[in-house]
C-alpha cells in the first residue's frame, strides 16, 4: 500500500464533518492563551492546523491518565477485567507524536503485553499532519530524526498551497478515503509541490544540538557521574511536568478503590512520575532516588540510553514538551549541549 | 458490622468544611448508611458525649480549645483533622504574623482583655491525629476516601507531590503561561487541581509538599519577576503555623504560655 491522493483545502471541513459522523474525531484545538489540546471536534472550524505540541500528547487516547483495570466483588468473590476500546480517529498528529506512539506500541506489545493499551489501540485510526516549519525553539525533531514522516499512521496529510497531499498507508486509511470521499488522485503538480516543500524543509530543519543523532547514546551512557545532574537537581522543583507531558513516558500507579458498600470496588491505574518525591520510596521509608538530580538523570537515561539497549530506539521524539512545560526552565537542548561539551 | 458513632466538632474556623458534608448530595445518603451520626451541630439538634470517630474542623487558638481538644482525643478512638484550619492551621495562622497583644487589640479593641488568645496551632500540634483531610474547603471525594480508610482501619496518605501533577493530567493550561502566579508547584496534591480546573489559581490551601525546592522556587519567582515578600505574604495565608516547629517568635510566645 503506497498511494497518494489529494484533498482540496476547501473540502477539509466537509471531510471532518462527515468523518465525525462515522466515528468520534479528535484534533488539536486551542486552549487558553498559548496552548493546544487534542479534543473531540465535529467540524474543521475548531481545529488548529498550525499548532505547537499539545499540553498532553495523543498518548492519552491509548493510555488514559486514569483508567479502570478491573472491578471486584469481595463476597462473590469475583475479579472482572475491564477492557475498553472506542472507535475514533485522531486527526492532525505531528511526526514527533507519531514517533511517540510507535515507541509506546513497542513497549506495550513487549511481553507481558498491556491488554488495556492494545484494546484501545485497536479502535484508533491515526491521521498525521506534517509540520512544514518548526513549531518553536524548544523542538529538536531534526536531531531525533522525527521531522519527516516515518510511518506509524493510517493517513498522512501534508499542506500544499491549495490542497493537502495525503499518503494512504493502511487498509483503515484506504477505507476512510473511499467511504468519506472528497479525495482525488494526486497530480504531477501536487507531487512536485510536495518535493519542493520537502526540499525547503531540508534547508530549515538542522541539528538543534551540538551532537549528532548517533552520538547521543554514547554521550548519555558516559554521563552517569556528570556534575550536570547536580546542577539540574538544584533547579528542579519536582513538579513532574516533564514526565507527565512526555509522549513516551508510561509509568503508572495501580490503586484500589472500594465503594461505600465496602464490598465492591475498582482497581485503576493513574499516570505516575519518576520525578515525584515518593516514586522510588519503598516500605521502611528507603528512597532510592531521593535527590532531584538523580530523578532527572533517570528521566534522561530513560530517553537516550536504556531504551536503546532494549528497543534499539531513542525514546525522545524531539517534541520539546518537557522543556516547554518545565517550571524551572530546565531545557533538554541545553542539557544535551552541556553533556556533549563535558565529553569533549 | 456495627455502625461507628461519628461526631463532628468545630474549633476556630468558618464551618465551611462541615457545610461541604451537608452539600455532598447523593453520596451523603450512602455515607449516612455506614455511620451513626451522633453529633453535628451544623445540621442536627441531638448530641452525644459517646463517639468512636471525631471529625474536627478548625484550629486551636485559645487555652479553652486546648482543654476541649484533649477531652475529645481521650474519648475518640479515631481523630480526623478536617480541613486546612485543623490540618495545617490554615487562615487563622495569619494571626501568628503579629504579636499576640497587638493582634488582640486590633481585633477586639477596648474589649481585648476579655478574650484569651494563644498562637494558632493545627490539631496535630496539640494532640495526636490519625487522619487529615486537607483543603479550604475540603475536597469531598478526598473526604470520602479518608472516611473509608478510617472506617476500615487502613492508613490514608495525602499525596506528597505538587498540585501541578494532577493539573497536568487534567490538561489545564499552566497559569504561569497566562502570566499568573499560582501555588501549584509547592502545594500538596489530592484535590484533583480543583481550583485551576475552574480557572482559579492554587492558593496553597493544602499546605506545602514535604520537600519544597527552595532554590528552584526562587529561580521561578525571579524568572516570572514575582517579588519574594509578596510570595511570603501569600504563603503565610495558609501555612504560617508550619513554622511552630522551627525557631519562630510565635513559638517563643507559646513556650511562655505553656511554662
Amino acid at each position: 500500500m503506497d498511494k497518494f491522493v489529494t484533498l482540496n483545502k476547501q473540502d477539509l471541513n466537509d471531510f471532518i464533518v462527515k468523518l465525525s459522523r462515522s466515528q468520534p474525531v479528535m484534533a488539536p484545538v486551542a486552549r487558553g492563551c498559548k496552548s493546544f489540546v487534542f479534543e473531540s471536534v465535529d467540524s474543521a472550524k475548531a481545529i488548529a492546523l498550525h499548532y505547537i505540541p499539545t499540553i498532553l500528547p495523543p498518548k492519552k487516547y491509548f493510555f488514559p491518565q486514569r483508567e479502570t483495570l478491573l472491578t471486584y466483588n469481595k463476597t462473590t468473590p469475583a475479579w472482572d477485567p475491564v477492557l475498553e476500546s472506542r472507535k475514533m480517529a485522531i486527526f492532525g498528529v505531528h511526526t514527533c507524536d507519531l514517533a511517540g506512539i510507535q515507541c509506546l506500541n513497542m513497549v506495550m506489545s513487549a511481553s507481558p503485553q498491556d491488554n488495556n493499551y492494545n484494546a484501545r489501540k485497536e479502535g484508533i485510526t491515526i491521521i498525521g499532519l506534517e509540520c512544514n516549519n518548526y513549531c518553536d525553539e524548544y523542538a529538536s525533531c531534526n536531531v531525533m530524526d522525527n521531522h519527516l514522516p516515518n510511518g506509524g499512521y493510517d493517513l498522512f496529510f501534508t499542506e500544499l498551497p491549495d490542497a493537502f497531499m495525503v499518503h494512504v498507508n493502511s487498509n483503515a486509511g484506504e477505507r476512510i478515503v473511499n467511504d468519506i470521499g472528497f479525495f482525488s488522485a494526486a497530480t504531477p503538480k501536487h507531487t512536485q509541490q510536495l518535493e519542493e516543500m520537502r526540499a525547503r524543509k531540508r534547508e530549515i530543519f538542522k541539528p538543534e544540538v551540538k551532537a549528532g543523532h548517533k552520538q547521543l547514546r554514547g554521550i548519555f551512557a558516559g554521563a552517569f557521574d556528570s556534575r550536570q545532574w547536580d546542577r539540574i537537581g538544584e533547579r528542579c522543583v519536582a513538579c513532574g511536568n516533564c514526565t507527565n507531558v512526555c509522549p513516551t513516558c508510561y509509568c503508572f500507579d495501580v490503586r484500589d478503590e472500594i465503594n461505600l458498600d465496602f464490598n465492591t470496588g475498582t482497581r485503576g491505574r493513574v499516570w505516575d512520575s519518576c520525578q515525584n518525591e515518593e516514586f522510588a520510596q519503598v516500605a521502611g521509608g528507603e528512597n532510592f532516588r531521593k535527590q532531584r538530580g538523580q530523578r532527572q538523570r533517570h528521566r534522561y537515561m530513560r530517553k537516550f540510553n536504556y531504551p536503546v539497549e532494549r528497543f534499539s530506539r531513542y525514546f525522545c521524539t524531539g517534541c520539546g514538551r518537557c522543556s516547554r512545560a518545565c517550571m524551572a526552565k530546565i531545557n533538554l537542548k541545553e542539557t544535551i549541549d552541556a553533556l556533549a561539551e563535558e565529553k569533549r | 458490622m456495627k455502625k461507628m458513632k461519628v461526631a463532628f466538632f468545630d474549633f476556630t474556623c468558618c464551618e465551611g468544611c462541615q457545610l461541604q458534608v451537608a452539600n455532598m448530595g447523593e453520596s451523603l445518603l450512602e455515607v449516612l448508611d455506614l455511620i451513626e451520626l451522633v453529633t453535628f451541630r451544623e445540621v442536627m439538634s441531638e448530641r452525644s458525649e459517646q463517639y468512636d470517630v471525631a471529625i474536627v474542623e478548625g484550629s486551636i487558638t485559645t487555652s479553652h480549645d486546648v482543654e476541649r481538644i484533649k477531652k475529645i482525643r481521650e474519648t475518640a478512638k479515631v481523630l480526623i483533622a478536617y480541613g486546612s484550619c485543623a490540618a495545617i492551621g490554615g487562615i487563622n495562622g495569619m494571626k501568628n504574623n503579629f504579636g499576640l497583644e497587638e493582634i488582640r487589640e486590633y481585633v477586639y479593641k477596648k474589649d481585648a482583655r476579655f478574650f484569651d488568645t494563644i498562637p494558632t496551632r493545627a490539631i496535630h500540634q496539640v494532640v495526636k491525629v490519625d487522619y487529615a483531610v486537607n483543603g479550604c474547603p475540603v475536597y469531598v471525594p478526598e473526604f470520602v476516601k479518608v472516611l473509608k480508610a478510617a472506617l476500615s482501619g487502613i492508613p490514608y496518605r495525602v499525596p506528597d507531590y505538587a498540585v501541578c501533577v494532577e493539573c497536568k493530567l487534567n490538561e489545564n493550561e499552566c497559569m504561569y503561561d497566562k502570566g499568573i502566579t499560582c501555588f501549584g508547584p509547592v502545594t500538596r496534591a489530592g484535590c484533583n487541581s480543583w481550583c485551576i480546573n475552574n480557572n482559579n489559581i492554587c492558593y496553597g490551601c493544602r499546605g506545602l509538599v514535604s520537600n519544597p525546592a527552595l532554590n528552584g522556587q526562587k529561580d521561578i519567582l525571579e524568572k516570572y519577576a514575582v517579588p519574594l515578600p509578596w510570595i511570603e505574604n501569600k504563603m503565610n495565608m495558609y501555612n504560617k503555623p508550619r513554622e511552630l516547629g522551627i525557631d519562630d517568635p510565635a513559638k517563643t510566645e507559646l513556650r511562655k504560655l505553656e511554662s
